[in-house]
This record gives structure tokens, sequence and C-alpha cells, in this order.
């Protein structure tokens, strides 16, 4: 199963990436500690940045619902976002 | 007199070429305030039902309020109503700069333009000596706003148009200094009275009642502004083209004329991108604001003029599939010089991208490719070849060459860049605002999805009691007349901080989702100031007002421009949205697109209007609109 992950600009520019595809994956929790393990010590930064964070899959903000807990399908699209961005 | 006025109208007749200064309407400033709000009250009492909006029957009215000429944070800021010729409907837009400053140390709070000049024809308003000079403007027709303002003298008071309102394209602007009254062709009436400038200076100087209280309160407000995440970090760093990276992930940022939300390389648009690239911005400011929202950048040939809002960047960079920061921004200064609204002219320009690609227009302009774009808003603004018929907006487009279904306005004003399938109570805000798809008459989609309150946008939970609540207040703010960015700083700093995946903001935010019933009661409550806007207007004005008061208020100019907009043959059948917005979907759980008909029987209750939508007499009644 691959979801593609797409970044919000500052987490883009510490990991040098702006989207990247992660397999075997089943929660957006699980794309947290994947991301670690592939960007090694900025990884740890993107946790940083992730840490105040809303979630979107496909669109869909599910912090309200099951959060870092959301099962994900094959497809899918996650997308982090600061919760304090402003209208 | 109450403080806070300076307690004079002017009425300037082109056509006869005279002027008077009269007293304010205590009680219309009472009722209304000021702005947008003394303005619908004038225009409702001055016209017949019908007038032809660009002929002389229309009054072209500039309002101050209370506020205006203080130092209170994004206080400086006037307000333009007349009759859209745009719509049809009441027509109004607010804009910063410096002109509201003019009329206010001038000693105006609201000046009425009456009928036509027969020639180019600018005013000098001198406050202090009473007089007022018409002036020839021969010279400056044709010329640009950024020229004009310069050749009148740049630290002076202006309200100008461009080419765009000489040729009474219908979503020309009125421009002071950088910004602009953009929105429902206000600068097309402007244009139709051959009225290009209007300059106010005097020395006047805001009485208050209690100016001591006022400045004390005023320095903590600031200081909570600078400190607030939104305010003081987010707009201050980015600017408001931060909130691509906002509105992108949610799924709500127009691309491709509407048809999606989201554009995977959106980020070359965003905010940040400016920040850290070659159109890296000086902040720039309304007279007074800590916020600092806007950006200046560099661009060719030109030099260093204002950056693209939000608005712009969304709607002519990922509504026209168009990724390149420079290009929009070169666009915005062509825009601004011409004076148009952006925000009508990108859906303008969306519409008819589709419709090429459709076969039913050969504009010669498709999505994604900026050739022949320039060319083509130099057409609009002067109403040449194809570019006339763009000049009328997408609504009657619509009608000349078909695309009902795509095409992006409501009430015939075109839609701001909130896709209302991923915001509710935003799309149901924009299909009952009185002057149509805007989404600076409420902001709903700041509580309920782009700010840090990470409710569910797409339940029907509060999405007809929130827009209800937020355009009571708005057209309160719009009066006063202050930046819908202070309604920002109601929500508390340490809320943006905590995590929405934590069990505390999860808490607050199904609470908030519940609170109907508890909003409307609370959002009543006249017992003490509470928030900026009341206090404000109690130390300024002497005379207590709390939350309850400003719903009051701001109830009251809703319904008087809803019974303006009802007198002129607006319908239940106009409170709706896009055809691409109810019937198609952009999310994957949907099957439909906005439930607006879910939503607006209960909206209707909640107004106290009736199910044609129709204001009940014991509503105005207690509301006291007199019609």
């Amino acid at each position: 199963m691959s979801v593609t992950v797409e970044l919000t600009y500052d987490m883009s520019q510490a990991l040098g990436v702006r989207r990247f595809d992660v397999d075997g994956v089943r929660t957006v929790r699980d794309i947290l500690r994947l991301t670690r393990e592939r960007f090694g010590d900025r990884g740890e930064e993107f946790e940083t940045l992730t840490r105040v964070t809303a979630v979107a899959v496909n669109g869909v903000l599910v912090n309200h619902r099951q959060g870092l807990r959301t099962a994900l399908a094959d497809g899918d699209t996650v997308m982090f976002l600061k919760a304090a961005a402003g209208g | 007199m109450i403080r806070g006025y300076a307690g004079r109208v002017l009425d300037v007749d082109l056509a006869a070429r005279t002027f008077a200064f009269q007293p304010l309407d205590e009680d219309i400033a009472r009722l209304y305030l000021g702005g947008k709000g003394y303005g619908a009250r004038l225009l409702y009492d001055m016209t017949p039902a019908g007038i032809d909006p660009l002929g002389p029957a229309n009054p072209l009215i500039f309002a101050t309020g209370p506020l205006n000429g203080s130092v209170a944070p994004q206080s400086n800021r006037f307000a333009v109503v007349c009759k859209s010729p745009l719509t049809g409907a009441i027509g109004n837009a607010a804009c910063g700069g410096s002109f509201a400053l003019g009329m206010k140390r001038a000693g105006i709070d609201v000046l009425v333009i009456r009928r036509q000049s027969a020639a180019p024809v600018r005013l000098e308003i001198d406050g202090d000596r009473s007089e007022v000079l018409f002036l020839d403007a021969s010279d400056l027709w044709g010329k640009g706003t950024y020229a004009t303002q310069e050749i009148l003298g740049r630290k002076k008071h202006h309200a100008v148009i461009g080419p765009a309102g000489e040729h009474m394209v219908l979503y020309a602007g009125i421009v002071s200094s950088e910004r602009i009254a953009g929105r429902t062709g206000v600068g097309a009436v402007m244009g139709s009275k051959r009225l290009k400038a209007i300059t106010a200076r005097g020395s006047r100087k805001l009485e208050m009642d209690d100016e001591q209280a006022f400045q004390q309160y005023t320095k903590w407000v600031r200081e909570m502004f600078r400190g607030h995440p939104v305010l003081g970090e987010r707009l201050k760093r980015y600017g408001t083209a931060g909130i691509v990276s906002t509105t992108n992930p949610r799924n709500i940022l127009p691309t491709r004329n509407f048809k999606y939300g989201h554009h995977p390389d959106a980020l070359n648009v965003s905010g940040e991108y400016m920040e850290d690239h070659e159109l890296k911005g000086v902040r720039s400011s309304c007279i007074h604001c800590p916020v600092t929202c806007g950006r200046d950048v560099e661009v060719e040939g030109v030099g260093r003029v204002k950056g693209p809002e939000y608005e712009t960047v969304a709607l002519l960079g990922p509504n026209l599939e168009m990724l390149n920061l420079k290009q929009v921004a070169q666009w915005n200064y062509l825009a601004d010089d011409l004076g148009m609204d952006t925000i009508s002219l990108g859906t303008v320009l969306g519409f008819a991208m589709e419709l090429q690609e459709r076969g039913l227009l050969q504009a010669g302009i498709r999505f994604g490719d900026a050739t022949g774009i320039s060319e083509l808003i130099k057409d609009i603004a002067y109403r040449r070849g194809l570019g006339a018929d763009l000049a009328v907006g997408v609504k009657r487009m619509s009608e000349k060459y078909g695309g009902h279904a795509f095409a992006m306005h409501v009430k015939g004003l075109e839609l701001s860049a909130y896709d209302p399938r991923g915001s509710f109570a935003q799309g149901v805000e924009y299909a009952t605002t009185n002057r149509g798809g805007c989404h600076v008459q409420g902001a709903s989609m700041y509580m309920e999805s782009v700010g840090p309150l990470t409710i569910n946008p797409q339940n029907l939970k509060l999405k007809a009691d929130l827009p209800m609540v937020l355009q009571n207040l708005a057209c309160a703010i719009n009066s006063m007349v202050l930046c819908i960015f202070t309604t920002y700083g109601m929500i508390p700093g340490f809320i943006h901080n905590t995590s929405p995946n934590s069990f505390g903001h999860r808490l607050l935010t199904t609470l908030f989702e519940n609170s109907g019933p508890l909003l409307r009661v609370a959002i009543r409550q006249k017992l003490a100031p509470v928030f900026w806007f009341e206090k404000w207007l109690t130390y300024i004005t002497g005379e207590t007002t709390t939350a309850g008061h400003l719903q009051e208020i701001g109830a009251r100019i809703f319904n008087l421009e809803r019974m303006y907009n009802l007198r002129e043959g607006l319908t239940a059948g106009d409170d709706t949205l896009p055809l691409r917005m109810l019937h198609e979907p952009t999310f994957a759980h949907m099957t439909s697109g906005h439930p607006l008909h879910q939503l607006l029987p209960r909206y209707y209750a909640l107004r106290g209007w009736d199910s044609q939508g129709v204001p009940a007499a014991r509503t105005l009644e207690r509301l006291r609109v007199k019609v």
C-alpha cells in the first residue's frame, strides 16, 4: 500500500522534498515513524514541526475524527498543515 | 453630537457643481454606526427601486465610522455604498489606504456624490474652510491609479479610479494609496459620474469621551495583536498569501475555475515562497495597523509595488493553473493600476478559459498558459474587443455564452477564494450575503476551516448559526469601519498553540460545534463590553456597547440591506451557490456538492424570516428597521 505525503512549506524546507511516497503504512502515525527512519536527523525536525499540526487525508481534516490513528488506504494523500495558519 | 463623529455630511451635486455641509443624522449614527450601515440607510431612503446603477440617480456614498481617525489598529478604512452595476443589488466595498483619515480630518463623516458631471472632474475638499473645489480632470483621464495619485501628491489623501472605472468595467474599484475598494463595481459608478479623484484634507481631531482609557486599552490590544499567532506572527511574516498553505491542504483552494480545491504545486505561489525567493517582501500596512499583512514586491519594469494578496494569488494563480508568482504579481500590479477588482478578474478569466476549453468561446487563453493574459486585462479595462465581453462579469458572460453550470458567482458577484464544498458555513454565508459571493461579510471560513479550531467543516452542526452571528458582527465592524482581521484575535493565542490531536483541543472543538443555542444566547448579552470592538466604541462614544448591541446593530444593517435587495426584485432564489458548488463533489466521501438546501431553511428561521426569505414584520420592528 502506497500513500503520498504532502508537506507544508517549512516542513519541505526541513526535509528537502515537497512530497514523497511511503509504503506499508496503516495510520497517519505510521507516517511519522517511517519519516523519522527515512530522513534520519531531519526526521526528528519533521516530527517537531508536526507537533502542533492539523492533518488532512485527501483534503479532509482528521483531527476531530481519529487524528493520528486515522486508517489509510492505498493511494491516499496525507497533508500536514499548521493549525495557526491564518485566514 | 455623539463623540467619535465629526458631525458633518458633505453633499455634492456634480451636475450643478454645488455642495452643502449638513449635520450628521445622530439617530442614523446610533442605529447604523457609520460606514456601510449608514450608507445603506441613506441609499435606501434616497433612491426609488429600479434605478440605473450607472445613471445619475445612483448616489455614490463614502462613509467613515466612529473609530476612523483614532489609533485603533485596523481602523483607518472607509466604505463606499451605491447600487451595484455588477449585481443590481446593494453594492458596497471597503478600503484601507489613507482617504478615511483625510475625510475625518476634513470633518466629514459621510460624503454623498449625486448626479453626473458633463466632463471629467476631480474634487478637492478643504474641511477647515468648508470648501469644495470642482477641478478639471481632463489631464488625468486615462491615467492609471498610481500615476494619478503621484500627480495629485503622494502625501495627500485621495480616492481615485483608473481606466477600468472610466470605462465602467462592472467590477472596477476605487483606489486609495495602494489599497482598493474592489468589490461590486463601485469604481464603475464613480466613472459613470466622470469623477476621477477626490482629495480630502483638514486638521480636525477626533474627539473621544474617554481618551485616556481608550489609549491605555488600545496599547494593550496592540500588544496582544503583536503576540497573537495569526495576527502578529503568521500574517505578519507571510502576509495573506500565506493562506495558500492553509486552504490547499484543506482542498478549498480554487483550482481550474473552482473545479478542484487543491493544486500539487500551490506552494510555488504561497506566502512562504514569496518570503524566501525573488519576490522577497517588505512588510507594509494600513495606517496604525500592527499586523502589516501587506507585502511590497519587485515587479520587472515597474519597481517596488504592492504585492498580491491571498485572493489575488489564488484566483490569478491556481484558479488559472498559473503557478508563477512573478507573473501573478505583474497581473496584480496591472489590475491595481487599471483600477479593477482582482477577485472578479481572476474568476472572469477562469470562466473564460473553461468556456474556451469547452468550445463555447474563442478567447485565445488557456489554463496554465500566460500567453495573452496581460493584453486581455488591458482590453478589459478599456473595453476593447473581447475585453468588452469580459468587462461585464461572469453572470452576464454566462447569459451570452452559456456555461451556467460553471459560472462562479452569487447574485452576480464573483466568488472569493474559499471553496464552500469544504467549508459549509462559508457556503451559507456566500449564498445569503447581501452583496453576493464575498468572504469578508462574516468570514465563517476562519472559524470553521482555515483558523485554529479544527471543527468538522463538512457537517451541518453550527453551519447556519455561525454565518448569521458572524455576518451580524461583520456588518457592525464594517460600519465602524474596521478590518475583518480584528475578529481573528477573538480566538485566544493559546488555542493556536495546542495540538489539534490533543484531547483538550478535540473537546473544545466538539463543544464549539454543539454550541449553537448557547452561542445565540451569549451574543445577546448586554452586560458589559468584552472585546475590543465594544470597548473602543464605549470609550469613544461614551455609550456603553456590548456584544449584544453589536449583534443587534449588525442584524439591523443586514436586514435593511436585505429589504433593499427585495425591493430591487431579488428573491430567495438568489440565495444560492454556483451549480458546480451544489452538484460537483471534490471530496472522495461526497456524492454531491454543498448541502445548501438543508441549511437555508434553518438559517431563514434563525434570522426571523419566512420560508421565502422575507424578514417578518416583527423582525423588522424588533430591530427598528424602517422600510
